[in-house]
């Protein structure tokens, strides 16, 4: 094929904009008789709401409007997989971690705004932490949501994992922790909505990774048609994962319907930390088994994942990484077992690799333990046991087409002047 | 209060308070959002400027600061016929992804370029570690920066007039 | 003391959502009597660039300069669903709608100008912007004035598309399923990096990557993926971790957090493994998230492969180097 612009590097269309400082991102956007909003975010990150004293901060000069979940009692929860976040805690309701939000302020300036999120007060009755997901599963800790702790279970049984053992003339088993990694898109959360009256169309310039879901989140969320939600893509400051979540969408909503003023709201970094989403630390419990010429047999996995306060993108993370466990290698007998997890951290959701980022360390580093102890070239292991057109994965998804896992490999190697120099 | 300031070469007056920052002098008063707000403490460089030539984070100054100064932003760098050499060298290494981090990026090369011409790789990485760029890995940031040195000698030759 | 090592990690992943869930994209493209070719999708470009790949997939099909390709901004009143920027998805599923649906304004143009031009398909060219009959090149109409013969007739010169390829629940007791996902990318990565035994830096001094991607669409953005994925990686393997101790977070700002800065930055060496025997748009698989999985694997066996000692837990700080140093120098003496 004679592709004339397929496989050249052409210059990034959006990228001229971009150097110059002429890109709109969410907060460089500005419509007359702008409004700012604030956020009073949870006191504790696990209480019941008791009291919401709004009243000396709804009359410091310069703030319109106080919004709390009593101005608003049809609301619906929100969430991308599990509707399990609340738009606004109400009186009486569970705040779950500290990014859960209590009160909406409007104010004609930010610096107002922030002065009346420190005048509302808060009383709460203070309910045990959870923060170690191990806690959270046993049987007599205190329910972070009715249904349980325990958001999910995901299996894997491939093969005869006991055989696999069986034939196996080392194997190896070890404990991994991967760590809460924030996303970090330079960015922080930010965006604009303005209501117009006369179609009832809320308008908002927003960040998303996903127009279309955001939009039917925001609408079922409030109880209107997806039509009377137009989202208008600004350009986006990174995203990582930590766009998928709603995040200024439905406040910023709410402060346009009750003003009827356009309204910005932007995250501080220490807020987009605090209340967004992160990569799930996990807890795998790996189990791996190789013949003395190093052969893949048998491979074992238990994953604990820490999802937080709410489900986001847990419920599909999680055993994403379950079903990466044993990385592009053949094994016949796999079996595994996932948990998701609430806890009162700070959520868990989407980031770049989604679960098959944490199973890579444990993976990886099984293989280099068992290429080490059997001394042979971890390179070599590696090649040996690597998928080929035909093999399987842990799923038993048979590759027909596009497996070229082990050139990467020889090529990497040859790349790297890889110590030893060995023949792949 | 009102201060004076010359911004991109046009003088500008403008009322503003003592607790205003100056980048919110920047982007609210001035319009000018090219200039961008990543952290608001100084740790990622997103709102860098040049301020009578020095770069500084522009959400720690507060505006009364830039009385009477001369200030460079992100806007201010190329003309209306074209793109400066860093700009052009930006596009053309690959260097913009999302782009938040670019304008205090070109900034700090623009600083670095000025004092150094010919800067070493090591040179550059010291040069723009105070911007934080979460996209791109630095490396075509780098390769960006050193063709721009390449481009501005080569102008400097000559060989491009 | 300084000590050297080298360590490799070889990855996979499956992308799109699979697992039976129905992951699309649709993708419209029209002609109008003036102005650029306009490509409408709701596809977010983040920063990775989805906008440009698209731009080259709609311009080699339709046969234009890329500059000849307009993308509307992604917008929920003018565009359908593209589904999200995840999962590694964009290129291989908007790529694909973007594709068809260029394919089928291709197929328009071939259709009007064979009616206005009289004369049937295999004698037309249909190229840079023009149609003509194979021997009259000069007697050419644009694509646009084909726009406007269309219109006359009350006709659009667009096309929409959608792609929507299948895939499988896996077995709810077992995980087994037939498809679960539409395909994977595999990549090998080695790190070589210099451990300080006294301070317990981690330097990186190289990643050499070799990426199965089927077809590079702009091996300069596919190169930009791997170095920006990669130092993502070594952020989470050497120094990133948000604490948070009974539900606060001890380090909410980016003294507490830190991440990979210029100075952390190694050079980088990269092969692109084509074979385009893959199913996306000229062979090409998704490759936005693979490439943040292998370094920090590489990155944690070239440490063992320096010091001789395994970590367990992320991230790699130099005080745990340092603590395990001391204590293998306790057991060892």
């Amino acid at each position: 094929m004679n592709e004339r612009i397929i496989g050249k590097n052409l210059v990034k269309v959006d990228a001229r904009a971009k150097v110059t400082g002429r890109a709109l991102y969410p907060d460089d956007l500005y419509f007359a008789e702008m409004l700012y909003v604030k956020v009073k975010r949870a006191v504790h990150p696990h209480a019941i709401l008791r009291k919401l004293e709004i009243s000396r901060a709804q009359q410091l000069p310069g703030v319109v409007k106080i919004i709390t979940a009593a101005d608003y009692p049809e609301l619906n929860n929100f969430g991308l997989i599990i509707k399990d976040q609340p738009v606004l805690v109400g009186i009486g309701e569970k705040m779950r971690y500290l990014g859960d939000a209590l009160a909406i302020v409007v104010a004609e300036s930010k610096e107002a705004a922030g002065q009346a999120l420190a005048q509302i007060r808060v009383e709460v009755e203070e309910l045990e932490v959870i923060d170690d997901p191990r806690r959270a599963m046993e049987e007599q800790a205190p329910l972070l949501h009715p249904d349980g702790n325990i958001l999910c279970r995901h299996q894997l049984n491939k093969g005869e994992l006991e055989r696999g053992l069986a034939a196996a003339d080392l194997i190896i088993e070890q404990e991994y922790k991967t760590n809460r990694v924030e996303q970090l898109p330079l960015q922080p959360e930010a965006g604009v909505c303005v209501y117009d009256q006369e179609t009832g169309v809320l308008k908002l310039w927003v960040a998303t990774q996903w127009l279309h879901d955001t939009q039917a989140d925001i609408a079922q969320a409030l109880g209107i048609p997806p039509e009377r939600v137009r989202i208008i893509q600004p350009v986006i400051g990174g995203a990582f994962g930590k766009r998928e979540d709603i995040s200024v969408h439905i406040h910023l909503a709410l402060a346009a319907l009750a003003t009827r003023r356009p309204v910005k709201l932007t995250y501080t970094r220490e807020e987009s930390m605090i209340t967004q989403s992160k990569r799930h630390p996990m807890i795998i419990r790996a189990k791996s088994g190789a013949t003395r010429d190093g052969y893949l047999t048998a491979w074992q996995v238990e994953i604990i994942g820490d999802t937080g306060a709410y489900a986001s993108s847990g419920p599909a993370v999680v055993h994403k990484g379950l079903y990466h466990c044993t990385g592009p290698y053949n094994v016949e007998n796999v079996r595994g077992i996932a948990y998701t997890v609430y806890t009162n951290n700070t959520y868990s959701g989407a980031m770049r690799g989604f679960g098959a980022t944490q199973l890579a360390f444990a993976y990886e580093s099984q293989i280099d333990i068992l290429a080490h102890r059997l001394r042979i070239d971890p390179a070599r292991f590696r090649y040996q046991n690597a998928y080929r057109p035909g093999s399987s994965t842990p799923n038993g998804q048979v590759l027909t087409d596009s497996v070229n896992v082990r050139e990467t490999i020889k090529e990497a190697v040859q790349m790297s002047n890889w110590p030893g120099g060995v023949e792949l | 209060m009102q201060i004076r300031l010359t911004v991109n070469g046009e003088e500008r007056v403008v009322e503003t308070t003592a607790t205003t920052r100056l980048l919110d002098l920047l982007r609210t008063d001035l319009k000018l959002t090219g200039t961008k707000e990543g952290c608001g403490k100084g740790e990622c460089g997103a709102c860098t400027v040049l301020l009578n030539g020095q770069l500084v984070a522009s959400c720690l100054l507060l505006a009364p600061q830039a009385d009477r100064a001369e200030i460079i932003t992100i806007e201010g760098i190329g003309s209306a016929e074209g793109l400066d050499p860093i700009q052009e060298s930006y596009l053309e290494a690959g260097a913009v992804q999302c782009g938040f981090c670019t304008p205090g990026m070109i900034l700090a090369s623009k600083k670095l370029l000025e004092e150094n011409p010919r800067p070493t790789v090591e040179e550059i990485r010291r040069g723009l570690s105070g911007n934080l760029c979460r996209c791109t890995g630095y490396h075509k940031i780098i390769a960006a920066v050193r063709l721009s040195a390449q481009k501005m000698a080569d102008k400097g030759e000559g060989k491009d007039e | 003391m300084k000590k050297r090592g080298r360590g490799i990690a070889t990855i996979m992943f499956g992308f799109g959502y699979g697992e039976g869930f129905p992951d699309h994209s649709i993708a419209a493209i029209e002609i109008k009597e003036q102005g650029p070719i306009l490509v409408k999708t709701a596809a977010a470009d983040v920063g990775q660039g989805v906008l440009t790949v698209l731009t080259q997939i709609a311009a080699e099909v339709l046969r234009v300069a890329p500059d000849r390709i307009v993308l509307s901004a992604g917008d929920t009143a003018l565009t359908k669903n593209a589904g999200s920027t995840s999962a590694t998805r964009q290129t291989y599923f908007t790529g694909s709608a973007v594709q068809k649906a260029a394919e089928g304004v291709l197929a328009l143009l071939y259709h009007y100008g064979s009616l206005a031009l009289h004369c049937n398909h295999p004698e037309l060219v249909v190229k840079d912007g023009r149609v003509y009959r194979y021997d009259r090149p000069d007697h050419f109409m644009s694509y646009q004035e084909l726009a406007r013969l269309a219109h006359e007739k009350g006709e659009l010169l667009q096309a929409e598309a959608s792609f929507f390829p299948r895939t499988d629940a896996p077995d709810p007791e077992t995980g087994q399923g037939e498809r679960v996902y539409v395909a994977y990318t595999f990549m090998t990565q080695i790190a070589e990096v210099e451990v300080d035994t006294a301070t317990g830096l981690v330097e990186v001094l190289r990643f050499d990557t070799a990426l199965d991607l089927g077809k590079a669409l702009n091996p300069q953005a596919v190169e930009g993926q791997i170095e920006g994925g990669t130092v993502m990686g070594m952020g989470m393997a050497l120094m990133e971790e948000q604490v948070i101790k009974a539900g606060i977070t001890l380090n909410p700002d980016l003294t507490g957090y830190l991440i990979p800065t210029a100075l952390d930055c190694p050079p980088f060496y990269s092969r692109l493994v084509e074979n385009k025997d893959a199913a996306g748009p000229f062979g090409a698989k998704g490759i936005g998230e693979p490439v943040t999985i292998g370094a920090t694997p590489a990155l944690a066996n070239a440490i063992y492969a320096a010091i001789g000692i395994r970590f367990f837990e992320l991230p790699i700080t130099p005080d745990k180097i340092i603590k395990a140093l001391r204590q293998e120098q306790g057991t060892n003496g």
